[in-house]
């Protein structure tokens, strides 16, 4: 009977309730989105920076960390990578040719970090050969060894496709050496960042101009579950005590910082945006509260004890919630699937400048499931602390001052 | 007759304004079973004042009043809830019904906080609707019946949990004269037919003359109790 007055109380005054569900819904749909397209465009960014550029671990040289030269070497670094391979807990791990030099054009020179790749491995690592949309990756032989080159970086130097390029650097004695090559593809991604700054090239022909055939500078792992990286580092470190062994996380800490506190940041946000209509509820309840004294003299007077007073407030302002939340994220829920798979163009907006900070210009908005459980749980918990005024008053009311009131 | 309520020195003083009013003084009363009585008085005379302390919903500031050999007095006032929940039934002036249950709901209401059991429950408030003449009624909200009918539904709803006594405020002020007679009539017969015992404060004059008791009072204290001989 209880959950009965209280569902019909909720519409004695259907327009005033309508219209806090209205803003309820509103509310949520505008939080939700914002935090789907700020989840999504750092989902983006994450996917992006692991699986393109940093991989769940990397194992170095420690000298390697300061100074990326070649020569800073992983000793026996093929057998290592190929033993990790073989790891319960590893995809793969692709070894590496990788250090500092400069790229330079007819035109223009650039520092850059050469990636000499092992292709076989390297393929199943990243799919840096999928972001090649013109020419390919590392496979055409010709006179000269073949390089791929960003598309930005590439215009920055002015070449193009089947131009002649040097890179310049050390070899494994210290020694600087220029090397010739060919651009044999153009690459483009959402980091123009990354895609001004590496060039990649095979590691054979690398390794035969820095004078070790067997050189391995980075060994990059790929999980299964990329969950467990901090426990699989861990006991790589453990296995390879004379390498430095680190994780995503350490490798770039500002990732692991805005993945971490992303998450709770937007329950935060969306905590606010309830709490302002938590407001609006409550004025909705302790309206109704006050045109109802009399009514709420009434039972009290007839035995209705306060607690069960107190406890219908509280049932009518969380159903009123609840109802508003229910509308408003099944509605943001598919709002957010909708723009999920269309995706949101922020370049007419003039978002290709995400690029610089390696976003992508198309935003494919994206919440975990467990979003909408916290934020299902926070409009009950605003709900119950938002009734909790009006019913008090409700059981502050004298009951025979209340029956007699007009 | 077995004595219902039993009032001794029952005073009643407020102390909000600067000068105290004595709003009861020493009234001594006693109530049997199945009394019809009316109290009377002018305004401020202190008959809402004995009605809501007789009725536990108003603590006295001196004596006792005996219940069913406990005195509510003393009682705390989550006791008082559940005493006025097992014990008394309320009729009040504006009706004050719950607009948003049906007549039937209304009536069952006092029973569902009472816990009875729901075929229990909705046997006794159609069966009360039925003596009130609101057997065709039992679905409508208070909203779509009349002044009259509503407060019928509020006298079924006083008496269904089967009180030991009825409180009535002022139950005919709201009401034309048909319907006020039409109500005076339910109740003159069930306070017959159940024994209810019926307290009524009242001005009115049709009421004062059904009573079969008439108590008077002026500024807080008995002025007159006098017994009637009614048809």
């Amino acid at each position: 009977m209880l959950i009965k007055i209280s569902w019909r109380n909720i519409w004695r005054n259907r327009t005033r309730s309508l219209v806090i569900i209205v803003a309820l819904v509103i509310g949520l749909m505008g939080g939700v989105f914002s935090a789907a397209m700020r989840f999504g465009a750092e989902a983006q960014q994450f996917e992006d920076t692991i699986e393109y550029q940093i991989s769940h671990i990397q194992i170095h040289n420690p000298e390697f960390i300061a100074n990326p030269e070649a020569r800073f070497r992983v000793e026996g670094g093929f057998e290592m990578a190929d033993e990790i391979s073989k790891r319960p807990e590893v995809l793969v791990a692709t070894p590496r040719t990788a250090f500092d030099g400069m790229i330079s054009s007819a035109s223009k020179s650039t520092g850059v970090r050469i990636r000499g790749i092992d292709q076989e491995t390297e393929a199943l690592a990243t799919k840096t050969d999928q972001l090649v949309f013109e020419g390919s990756f590392l496979d055409d032989s010709g006179r000269l060894p073949g390089m791929v080159i960003g598309q930005d970086l590439a215009q920055m130097l002015n070449v193009r496709l089947g131009s002649r390029i040097v890179l310049t650097f050390q070899d494994i004695y210290g020694e600087v050496i220029s090397a010739s090559f060919r651009i044999e593809g153009l690459f483009t991604m959402n980091s123009r960042s990354f895609e001004e700054s590496t060039v990649f090239v095979l590691a054979s022909d690398l390794n035969e101009m820095i004078g070790d055939p067997l050189a391995v500078t980075e060994i990059a792992v790929v999980l299964n579950d990329h969950n467990k990286y901090r426990e699989a580092a861990s006991n790589l470190q453990q296995t390879y005590p004379s390498v430095e062994v680190r994780h995503w996380a350490e490798i770039s800490p500002h990732l692991y910082f805005v993945m971490e506190i992303l998450q709770q940041g937007l329950i935060w946000l969306m905590g606010i945006v309830i709490l302002g209509v938590s407001f609006g509820v409550l004025n909705t309840i302790l309206m109704s509260v006050l045109e109802r004294v009399r009514e709420l003299g009434v039972l009290m007077a007839v035995g209705m004890k306060r607690s069960w007073v107190f406890g219908m407030i509280v049932l009518e302002t969380t159903m009123l919630s609840i109802i508003g939340g229910s509308i408003g994220l099944t509605a943001s829920y598919l709002l957010v699937s909708f723009l999920n798979k269309r995706g949101v163009d922020m370049a007419t907006a003039g978002g290709d400048g995400l690029r610089e900070y390696g976003y992508a210009s198309v935003i494919h908005p994206q919440l975990e499931p467990i979003f909408y459980l916290h934020i299902s749980i926070v409009i009950i918990v605003f709900a119950i602390l938002a009734s909790l005024y009006p019913a008090w008053k409700a059981i502050r009311l004298v009951p025979a001052e209340a029956v007699r009131q007009e | 007759m077995k004595t219902v309520i039993k009032t001794t020195n029952l005073s009643k003083v407020y102390k909000d304004s600067v000068v105290p009013v004595h709003a009861l003084k020493n009234v001594n009363l006693e109530f049997s079973q199945g009394e019809f009585t009316a109290i009377v008085g002018p305004s401020g005379s202190g008959k809402t004042t004995f009605l809501n302390i007789i009725g536990g919903l108003d603590k006295p500031t001196d004596g006792h009043v005996i219940i069913d050999g406990v005195d509510i007095a003393t009682m705390k006032e989550s006791q008082l809830f559940d005493f006025r929940l097992r014990h008394i039934g309320f009729v009040f002036q504006a009706y004050n019904l719950i607009p948003v249950l049906t007549a039937l709901e209304n009536v069952s209401f006092i029973m569902l906080l009472q816990k009875q059991s729901k075929q229990e429950m909705e046997k006794r408030a159609r069966a009360m609707l039925e003596q009130v003449g609101l057997g065709d009624k039992i679905n409508e909200r208070p909203g779509r019946l009349s002044g009259g009918q509503q407060q019928r539904v509020a006298v079924a709803r006083a008496l269904a949990s089967k009180p030991d006594f009825v409180l009535a405020d002022e139950p005919t002020a709201n009401l034309d004269t048909e319907s006020a007679f039409n109500l005076l009539d339910i109740m003159a017969r069930l306070n017959k037919e159940e024994n209810i015992t019926l307290i009524f404060s009242t001005h009115d004059q049709r009421v004062i003359e059904r009573a079969r008791r008439v108590i008077t009072l002026v500024d807080g204290a008995v002025d007159k109790d006098e017994y009637f001989e009614r048809a």
